[in-house]
């Protein structure tokens, strides 16, 4: 069996030689194009960038303000000046304890400004405190939430007790602690909550009438939800006096697996899977870095939307939280690509074999069997007829002999068998010449091969 | 490095491959001509031997012949080293006979 094989790839070594070096080619060029493909994993590849340029995303409003000489006036007159649209709001008594004896002045301008209009704001310079939108600024200090709970009240209530009672410290160096920042929420009666959830089972959006928010574009919930099954529901800023239904809990249990928005005028909380890990960490990463714009101007309700999925998006794709990319199906060339050093090897190793046989040292090479036996029947011949041959002969016969020795080592030193009956073939006319010439029969050497040594 | 290696490996290998056998039927096709010289110049200085007379020009063919052998040479050189021995062989035996 391996003998049989071996002969098989001997005779075909030629061709099994160039198909080795015909794949160990091919080995080595796909190994070299593969160098090209370098791995791409990146986390700098989230799709949507939540950014907001000045101006063009409806952030202004329509506010009016009266001149500066006209609101220093006001103010002078009055501790607390509310101008025509402004919404924010505060524990009025909190915020009494927290002044003291000293006077504080509040100046309160609507949300969405132009930058003049916030200049102009900033002119009236007998107001300690000026709060424009829910951003509150006095002095040298600009007062942010720190809690999500403070975030909360400030967007979703309009509400900056906490805001307030800060700077006021700030300003006095006084350590006045806020009342709970989380104003008042209550469980939502069975009535509010049927009318969300009908709308959220019939379309996977409820918009209050009071907000203007057009439907959401599937695409950006699976952008950010990597489902569009995902589910909005948009509320107006609720009243800060007066305990406003807390829809967040009620609809996380109505819904339990489903990505649930929820916004409350421009505080927007998640609830759905994964809510431990990520709603905390969504809100924080949203607040901190939209606080200010959100609190001084007045977004519509769909961009404030779209820059928080964005966020989401962001969020998920930053790979935090072991969040499974989308599926790669594995690329056959790069699975591949670790047998290539072996076939090149295995491939490099037959080819040297194969060389090694064709190259390798000499076998000795068998001369044919019919010329020794004709080089020993004509030496006999020589021999028997020397005795029987003259002068006229003697030529002949030693030519013959000196041929004779020639062939005898050319066979010793495994030259070409042609070489070797050329010799012989010489050697017998010799032979035959002096046998026709001795005259006795059977010593010529036709008749003696064929006699009693043939 | 293990491509580079496996690289240099295959070319040694081709070259040899084809070198080695090219180098051996060289050398068997020059022994085997130079055998060829040596036996005709063996015969040619038997005949010479043989002969009665002098003939010059076999003479000088044969020792033309025996010089380019004492020379060596290639399997050309052997070539006309047996070319100059049969001739004069042939010189010495048609004056054996005439």
């Amino acid at each position: 069996m391996l003998e049989a094989i071996r002969d098989r790839v001997r005779r075909h070594s030629g061709v099994v030689r160039w198909t080795l070096l015909g794949i160990a080619a091919l080995s080595v060029t796909a190994f070299l194009v593969a160098q090209r493909q370098s791995a791409d994993v990146t986390y700098g590849q989230s799709p949507p960038t939540a950014t907001i340029t000045e101006g063009s995303a409806g952030e202004l409003s329509d506010a009016t303000l009266p001149s500066v000489e006209d609101m220093r006036a006001r103010v002078d007159a009055d501790p607390v000046v509310r101008l025509p649209g402004s919404i924010a709001t505060w524990d009025e008594q909190a915020v009494r304890a927290a002044m003291g004896a000293k006077e504080v002045r509040i100046i309160v301008a609507p949300p969405g400004l132009s930058k003049d209009q916030q200049k102009q704001v900033r002119e009236v310079d007998n107001a300690t405190i000026r709060v424009m939108g829910t951003e509150v600024t006095g002095g040298l200090y600009q007062s942010s939430s720190s809690l999500l709970t403070e975030w909360r009240a400030q967007f979703a209530r309009n509400d900056v007790t906490a805001q307030l009672i800060g700077l006021i410290n700030g300003l006095n160096k006084t350590e006045v602690a806020a009342p709970p920042a989380d104003g008042l929420w209550r469980e939502p009666t069975a009535a509010e909550l049927g009318t969300v959830t009908d709308a959220l089972r019939a379309g996977g959006q409820y918009t209050d009438p009071a907000v203007g928010l057009p439907a959401v574009s599937p695409k950006r919930l699976t952008e950010a939800f990597g489902t569009a099954d995902a589910l909005v529901v948009a509320l107006p800023a609720q009243p800060r006096d007066t305990p406003a239904p807390d829809y967040g809990p009620a609809l996380a249990k109505a819904f339990p697996d489903k990505p649930l928005v929820l916004m409350v005028g421009d505080w927007i909380e998640y609830h759905g899977p994964h809510e431990a890990d990520f709603a905390d960490v969504a809100a924080s990463g949203f607040y901190a870095r939209f606080d200010e714009r959100l609190s001084t101007y007045a977004y519509p309700a769909e961009n404030v939307l779209g820059a928080y999925l964005g966020w989401v998006a962001d969020v998920r794709y930053s790979g935090l939280f072991d969040r499974p990319l989308p599926y790669r199906p594995a690329d056959p060339l790069r699975v591949a690509l670790p047998v290539l050093p072996w076939l090149f090897a295995a491939c490099v190793v037959g080819f040297l074999l194969l060389s090694a046989a064709s190259a390798g040292p000499a076998r000795g090479r068998a001369t044919a069997p019919g010329l020794s036996a004709r080089l020993a029947a004509l030496s006999s011949l020589a021999v028997e007829v020397s005795g029987l041959t003259g002068a006229a002969t003697d030529p002949d016969l030693t030519r013959a002999i000196t041929r004779l020795g020639a062939a005898r080592a050319a066979i010793g030193n495994g030259l070409p068998d042609a070489q070797i009956r050329g010799l012989l073939d010489d050697a017998e006319r010799d032979l035959d010449r002096v046998g026709r010439a001795v005259g006795v029969r059977g010593y010529r050497p036709a008749d003696y091969l064929r006699g009693p040594l043939a | 490095m293990g491509w580079l290696i496996g690289a240099i490996v295959l070319v040694v290998a081709g070259f040899a491959a084809a070198y080695v056998p090219r180098v051996r039927t060289t050398a068997r096709q020059r022994a085997a001509a130079w055998a060829d010289a040596r036996a005709a110049i063996a015969v040619a200085g038997v005949s010479r031997d043989a002969a009665r007379e002098r003939v010059a020009a076999a003479e000088e063919l044969l020792g033309r012949a025996e010089s380019i052998a004492a020379g060596q040479g290639g399997a050309g050189a052997a070539r006309e080293a047996a070319r100059c021995a049969r001739a004069a062989d042939r010189l010495w035996q048609d004056t054996g006979r005439a």
